[in-house]
């Protein structure tokens, strides 16, 4: 839930990228992290196992500046995609504003991420939101693979609601910054 | 239920807010007192030790929260309200405002844990009236912030900012 002060001019809103282990939600928060004016980011938080896999979530708090008398702020966390992680990542999904959706695009994963938006679809309603009137934008991530299944079948079986959605190839900064404006506007129009 | 799409939380009421926390950090010898949003935001914060680092503990401390809360909930624990976490030199007590808040207490050994227990009660319902009201004006106030004008600036800093 976005959260304005008046008193101290202030918008808040989360943002919160879900998918199966290893299909690049760290990767975009990192590519932001290292490529965004350092001005506009705060450090960013890792809470990662000993072999780097996101345990709970990564944290990056971007500082938009003054926005017609407004400071506004996007903190950006990714949850753990593993699937045994399911309860850690309703913990992180808790007053998300917005969801980025990353897909593998590999057609060996396609099983795993089908399963995986059905399980943000059922952590939505967990916490009273509905996928259909949700800031949802979809990433299909590591197009640059041989075995990447073409887009306009995973948006037949993955984007059934037709949400906006992006290519990427989030490890050379490709797709990245469209998919955040993307689900940064859908937030901002639905508050 | 479905949620509000966002809390808005006037002058009055910040003050209002601000009076409580600070009363209880001084009640109670903290070091200091912070009031979340569950997502991890920072409502409002007071004291020295959270000063610098606001921002990464609310999302820590939401986060910490938000996962014990599930861990209890798989021990079949019906209504998890509370943390203590007992440090070395600081200890942090957090507890939940109505399902919207949380409310934290930083403070040293030399503050008993039932002092805090006792007065943060206090305080959390305190706020619970206070959150009631902003849920209440929230509509109200929507318009006077979230003008076309704040809207479409905004939509011109994301161009901005998010580019490659």
């Amino acid at each position: 839930m976005a959260l304005i002060n008046i008193s101290t001019h202030e918008i808040h809103c989360k943002i919160v990228y879900y998918g199966i282990g290893y299909c690049g939600k760290t990767t975009n928060l990192q590519y932001v992290f290292k490529s965004i004016n350092p001005s506009v980011r705060g450090e960013m938080l890792s809470i990662a196992t000993e072999t780097e896999r996101t345990l709970f979530f990564d944290f990056l708090p971007l500082d938009l500046g003054t926005v017609y008398g407004f400071r506004t702020r996007f903190h950006l966390y990714t949850v753990p995609g593993q699937i045994l992680y399911e309860r850690t990542r309703l913990a992180v999904l808790n007053g998300a504003d917005g969801i980025v959706f990353v897909v593998d695009s590999q057609a060996e994963k396609f099983e795993e991420n089908v399963q995986s938006i059905r399980e943000l679809e059922m952590n939505l309603r967990r916490i009273g939101k509905e996928m259909s009137h949700f800031p949802l934008v979809i990433q299909w991530n590591k197009r640059d693979m041989p075995s990447a299944l073409p887009v306009p079948v995973l948006e037949r079986y993955l984007n059934r609601r037709c949400v906006p959605s992006y290519e990427a190839i989030a490890s050379s900064g490709k797709g990245v910054y469209a998919t955040l404006r993307s689900v940064s506007k859908g937030i901002m129009s639905q508050l | 239920m479905e949620q509000l799409t966002n809390l808005i939380i006037s002058d009055h009421e910040l003050d209002t807010i601000t009076n409580a926390l600070n009363k209880l950090m001084n009640d109670t010898s903290a070091s200091s007192v912070m009031l979340l949003d569950k997502s991890g935001q920072v409502v409002s914060s007071h004291g020295t030790s959270t000063k610098r680092n606001a921002t990464s503990l609310g999302a820590l401390l939401a986060g910490a929260f938000s996962s014990s809360r599930h861990v209890a909930e798989l021990l079949g624990e019906k209504d998890f309200r509370t943390i203590f976490q007992q440090g070395v030199h600081e200890n942090i007590y957090t507890t939940m405002v109505e399902e919207q808040w949380l409310l934290v207490i930083v403070f040293d050994k030399l503050t008993h844990i039932g002092l805090v227990k006792v007065l943060s009660k206090k305080t959390s319902e305190e706020l619970g009236h206070t959150l009631e009201r902003v849920r209440a004006d929230t509509d109200r106030q929507k318009s006077s912030v979230l003008n076309i004008q704040f809207r479409s600036s905004v939509e011109d800093t994301i161009d901005l900012l998010f580019r490659d």
